[in-house]
């Protein structure tokens, strides 16, 4: 290209060399902007944090039964009251929000993994690959969730990892059934032809081309994954088929206090805001990303 | 005259719909010599797209290959292994397609997926692979490549898209290059550079290049051998200059007839052909052409003309022109 006359080939140079702004970039920006959403990830980073820390402390022992008087509301020694054994429910409440994450992003990683893979299979090879991937995935999704979940506990024990990989087996459809769907879409569009055409190898088409441009609904199907998994362990331990005592899960915390939900109201309570201020801070986050990672919305 | 790189004979590509076998090529022939450029012509449907495709084997479900044979290099493509063509595309013969922008990935930089393309074929290093990227970049004209190679698509504009999937299509120096209508999206200052660059590309590295087009300027300003398509069958092929002078076939006439040009009466009305493409289903009896064409005879109702030699090195498959090109000499038709 010809340079023009009296202006620099550095000048030209620097303006044709805009400012790089990945897809990524742009999403975080439209992240920023959507306050509910930063509001959810600030308290979501906090309540990792307490996760982490119940790792290595907690105000009290999180099983010492009878530090104080049972059924005892909030306090200063203990802000969040004690509960029917006389434990220490803010303790209880941090270690708890490590089993909930843990449960979370446990059974999402497991989802992602199986699902993803699945979906992709079935979406990019489709014909008799997909015929028998949907239908098992029509399987499980008649078959209700609880019931599964229940029978696995059951018959393989109630370990955190048990419950983890239960909970995962009833929602990886989800994930396998929207890849499947992004990649039925993203198989037929001309820059997937395009790397055919060049010679590209069909696992490098898949992870390299497909994968990537399905990510951002992947992302916010985990996202919105993670609570439905949180509550479905709390409801689990509501049962008494979660996590075993004295290990504290909020769905159990729950259960401690339903009998006395009278008298002492806090046993419950306690947990269950807590649930609840996890549950609308992944959904909130996860409506954000969703806004943030559709690029059909270029503000 | 050297061998042919590429010969395609009797390429027959069927889509096998709910409705019905679609015959979207049907008997296509034609040679390409090394460093030749020839242009595919013809309206929308026509077979041309199809007839591109087929030649790298990307003809999707429901489409199929029935019949034919694809030489390069004396090598069936249609008889190759999956493995055997995935090492011809991108290789010996490349692809550029249409739109620019869907072509090319938008969350991969440009630079990646030239990369890419270098190093479906070849074991080359990131680095060197990437100065190699660099190296296309400018070849294709792309000011300030060292940097733009870091750039996502979304930041190039239309020209510098196509570009760099010419770069893309380059880069591993193949013997052909299949443009399919390569400026259909772009505005026409740009078409003009962009067809300046497959011209000098051409000539500097002598690769061959199929141009598919709807557009005559385009294949008047480029390509050197024409051939013209019409409900998946050639009707007319020859040099471009006997083409556009002399034009044997109804079709082709009718087609550099409804060209606006900027010397015309500004009264002139433009002439369009009449009707719809035949449906390739049931394409009609006889000459594909006929229920369209103002020249037709009886003839051509009934019966499916040849392609037959109508002058120095040009073909047309027309009953009308080769009872005159028959007479001529003095033949009787049979």
């Amino acid at each position: 290209m010809a340079a023009l006359p009296g202006i620099a080939q550095e000048v030209i140079d620097e303006t044709l060399a805009r400012e790089q702004t990945s897809l990524w970039a742009d999403a975080w920006r439209r992240l920023r902007r959507n306050r509910l959403a930063l509001a959810s990830a600030v308290f979501l980073t906090l309540l990792i944090l307490v996760a982490i820390l119940a790792q290595f402390w907690t105000p009290y022992s999180y099983f010492a039964q009878g530090i104080g008087p049972i059924y005892q509301g909030p306090t200063a020694q203990h802000p969040l009251g004690l509960d029917n054994f006389g434990r220490d429910i803010l303790s209880r409440i941090m270690l708890g929000a490590q089993i909930s994450l843990k449960v979370g992003i446990g059974t999402q990683v497991i989802v992602i993994v199986v699902g993803v893979v699945v979906g992709l299979l079935a979406g990019f090879y489709r014909g008799f690959v997909d015929v028998v991937i949907s239908f098992v995935i029509n399987i499980f999704y008649g078959i209700p969730d609880l019931l599964v979940a229940l029978t696995l506990v059951l018959l393989l024990g109630r370990s955190l990892g048990i419950i983890i990989f239960a909970i995962a087996f009833t929602q990886w459809m989800n994930m396998a059934r929207l890849v499947r769907g992004q990649t039925l879409a993203l198989r037929e569009r001309e820059f997937v032809e395009a790397a055919r055409s060049g010679g590209a190898k069909a696992n490098r088409i898949i992870f390299r081309h497909i994968l990537p441009n399905a990510l951002g609904p992947i992302i916010v199907q985990a996202t919105i994954g993670v609570p439905m998994a949180i509550l479905f362990e709390a409801f689990l331990s509501f049962l008494g088929l979660g996590v075993p005592p004295p290990t504290p899960s909020w769905g159990a915390m729950a259960a401690d206090g339903f009998h006395a939900i009278r008298i002492s109201p806090h046993i419950v309570l306690a947990p269950a805001i807590a649930l609840s201020l996890t549950l609308m801070a992944f959904n909130f986050l996860g409506d954000g990303l969703r806004d943030a990672l559709d690029p059909r919305q270029k503000r | 005259m050297s061998q042919p790189v590429l010969q395609v004979k009797d390429l027959r590509t069927q889509f096998f719909t709910d409705d019905g076998v679609v015959q979207a090529v049907d008997g296509v022939s034609f040679d390409l010599n090394p460093g030749e450029t020839l242009g595919i012509v013809g309206e929308s449907g026509c077979g041309k797209s199809v007839t591109a495709l087929s030649i790298l084997r990307l003809v999707q479900e429901p489409g199929r290959i029935v019949g034919g044979q694809i030489l390069f290099r004396g090598s069936d493509i249609v008889k190759m292994s999956e493995e055997e063509v995935r090492e011809i595309r991108g290789q010996d013969i490349a692809m550029i397609f249409q739109d620019p922008l869907s072509s090319l990935n938008p969350v991969l930089t440009v630079g990646f997926q030239i990369e890419e393309a270098i190093r479906a074929h070849r074991h080359v290093p990131e680095k060197m692979a990437l100065s190699e990227a660099v190296e296309l970049l400018k070849q294709v004209r792309i000011p300030a490549a060292e940097s733009r190679v870091h750039d996502y698509p979304h930041q190039f504009s239309g020209g510098m898209r196509q570009r760099a999937m010419i770069a893309m299509g380059l880069a591993n120096r193949p013997s052909i290059l299949i443009a399919d209508e390569p400026t259909t999206a772009l505005d026409v200052t740009v078409q003009a550079q962009i067809l300046e660059l497959l011209r000098d590309l051409n000539r500097d590295l002598n690769t061959a290049i199929i141009l598919i087009t709807h557009n005559m300027g385009v294949v008047a300003g480029l390509c050197t051998r024409v051939l013209v398509m019409y409900a998946g069958r050639v009707v007319e092929s020859g040099p471009v200059e006997r083409i556009f002078k002399n034009p044997q076939h109804p079709y082709t006439w009718s087609l550099l007839q409804s060209i606006p040009r900027l010397d015309s009466d500004r009264h002139d009305r433009l002439l369009s052909i009449e009707g719809l493409p035949p449906d390739l289903i049931k394409p009609p009896h006889g000459c594909r052409f006929h229920p369209r064409c103002q020249f037709k005879i009886n003839r051509c109702l009934s019966d499916d003309p040849v392609l037959m030699d109508v002058g120095p090195d040009q073909e047309a498959a027309c009953w009308v022109t080769m009872r005159r090109a028959l007479s001529k000499n003095g033949e009787q038709l049979a």
